[in-house]
C-alpha cells in the first residue's frame, strides 16, 4: 500500500483511484440488483445506493490493501 | 397484512445498508484521518560543509563528485609552498631567538661573576634581557607551531565518512578560509523524517515500527521511530520592532493541522536500495508494535534504556486512547 498511484509520472492519492473504481463496481452491482428485482425490497433507492457505494468503497479499499501489500 | 410486512422489510433492508455504510465510512475515515501515516516524508541526512582552514590556491584534487570517502581522507590540497616558506621563516626566527637567549644568559653570568664591579642596574638590565629573550623564544615557538599547523591544514580532509556531492573544486581555484567548498553527506545519519499531522501525533510513540515506501520503489523499507521533534515554528507570531509579540490578527476559519517532523531510524536496508537524501517517501507507523529490541542486538541496550525513560510519558499518552 503506497498511499499513491503513479499515472504516467503524476502521483495521485490512492483514494481517488479507489473511488473511481468503486463507482464502476457500484454501477455494475446496481444494474445486477435492478435486474434481479431487488429494488422492490428497497425503501428509498437513492439512500440505499449511497450506502451501497460506501460499503463497496471499504471493500475495494481492503481488497487493494491486501493486493498491494 | 402481507403488504405491511413487505413495507417493514423494505425499511429494514435500507436501514441495515445505512448502518453498514456508517461503519464502513467510519473505518475509512479512521484510516485516512486518524491512523498515523503520511505521504509527506523525506529521506534526510546531515550534510557537512567542508571548508578549508587556510586560504590559498588549490593545487591538487584527490576526489571526484559523488565519491564515497572515509573520515580523515584527503579531499584536496591547497598549494603548500607558501605555508612551507612561512614555516621556514618561523624556524629561522626561532633560531635567532634562541641565539639571543643564549647570549643574554652568557651576559648575565658574566655580570654576576664580576660582582660589585658593575652597578646593580647593569645586572638587572642583563636579567631583563635574559627574561625577554626567553619570552621571545616562546613566542617564536608558538609562531613555528602555528606555521606547522597551517601547513598541515593545507590538506583538506573529510571530517566524517560519507559521500561527496555537487563537487566542483578544480585545481587552480582559489579557496578562502572558512568558506564551505564541499558538501559531504554523512551516510551514517541517513534517516527518514515523516511530517505527521499534529492530530495523529498521540498515536505515535518512540520505538514504534514503521513501514516506509519510497516513491516508485516496489518494496518497502522498515524502521523505527527514533524521536519526535520537540518544537516547530509558531507561524502566527513574530517579534515586532519594539520586541513585543506580534500576533497575526486574522485567524483562519478553515485551517489545517500543522505537521511535526518525526524521525525514523532505518533498519539495515536491503541490498539494491539506493537511498538518496531528499527522496520522497510514504510512511506508515505501526501502532503498538515497539518490542523489536531483540532484532537489533547491538542497539538493544540503548533501546531499552530509552523505553524505560519514555515509559511514564508514553503511558500517560496512551491512557486516554486505550478505551478505543
Amino acid at each position: 500500500m503506497t498511499g499513491e498511484i503513479d499515472i504516467y509520472g503524476v502521483y495521485v492519492p490512492t483514494l481517488l483511484v479507489l473511488m473511481l473504481a468503486t463507482l464502476a463496481v457500484s454501477l455494475l452491482v446496481r444494474r445486477a440488483l435492478a435486474w434481479a428485482g431487488f429494488y422492490a425490497l428497497v425503501w428509498h433507492r437513492g439512500l440505499f445506493d449511497i450506502a451501497l457505494y460506501v460499503v463497496l468503497l471499504l471493500g475495494v479499499f481492503n481488497l487493494s490493501r491486501w493486493w498491494l501489500s | 397484512m402481507s403488504f405491511s410486512l413487505r413495507g417493514l422489510a423494505r425499511v429494514l433492508v435500507t436501514l441495515l445498508m445505512c448502518v453498514a455504510a456508517f461503519f464502513a465510512g467510519r473505518a475509512l475515515w479512521s484510516h485516512y484521518m486518524s491512523d498515523p501515516w503520511t505521504r509527506d516524508a523525506k529521506v534526510r541526512a546531515d550534510i557537512v560543509g567542508v571548508a578549508p582552514d587556510v586560504s590559498g590556491l588549490v593545487s591538487e584534487v584527490l576526489v571526484q563528485d559523488n565519491q564515497p570517502v572515509k573520515a580523515g581522507e584527503v579531499l584536496f590540497r591547497i598549494d603548500p609552498a607558501r605555508f612551507a616558506i612561512a614555516l621556514r621563516q618561523s624556524e629561522a626566527a626561532l633560531a635567532g631567538g634562541r641565539a639571543t637567549l643564549e647570549q643574554a644568559a652568557r651576559e648575565l653570568k658574566r655580570y654576576e661573576k664580576l660582582g660589585d664591579v658593575v652597578s646593580q642596574q647593569k645586572t638587572e638590565q642583563a636579567q631583563l634581557a635574559l627574561d625577554s629573550a626567553a619570552a621571545a623564544v616562546q613566542q617564536a615557538t608558538a609562531a613555528r607551531d602555528l606555521a606547522k599547523l597551517n601547513l598541515e591544514r593545507s590538506e583538506v580532509r573529510a571530517p566524517v565518512t560519507g559521500v561527496i556531492t555537487n563537487f566542483t573544486v578544480r585545481p587552480g581555484d582559489y579557496v578562502a578560509a572558512g568558506a564551505a567548498k564541499v558538501a559531504l553527506i554523512d551516510t551514517d545519519s541517513l534517516r527518514v523524517e515523516a511530517y505527521l499531522e499534529e492530530t495523529k501525533l498521540n498515536r505515535v510513540h518512540v520505538g514504534d515500527s514503521a513501514t516506509i515506501w519510497l516513491m516508485g520503489q516496489p518494496t518497502p523499507l522498515h524502521g523505527h521511530v527514533e524521536s519526535i521533534a520537540a518544537g516547530i515554528e509558531d507561524r502566527e507570531r513574530t517579534i515586532g520592532s519594539g520586541l513585543l509579540a506580534n500576533i497575526n490578527p486574522t485567524f483562519s476559519w478553515v485551517r489545517l493541522a500543522q505537521r511535526i517532523p518525526v524521525r525514523i531510524r532505518l533498519d539495515p536496508a536491503p541490498d539494491g536500495v539506493n537511498l538518496v537524501a531528499g527522496m520522497t517517501a510514504t510512511v506508515y507507523i505501526n501502532q503498538g508494535n515497539n518490542n523489536q529490541a531483540g532484532d537489533r542486538p547491538q542497539e538493544a541496550k540503548q533501546e531499552t534504556k530509552q523505553e524505560t525513560k519514555q515509559d511514564g510519558a508514553s503511558q500517560q499518552n496512551r491512557a486516554p486512547a486505550s478505551p478505543r
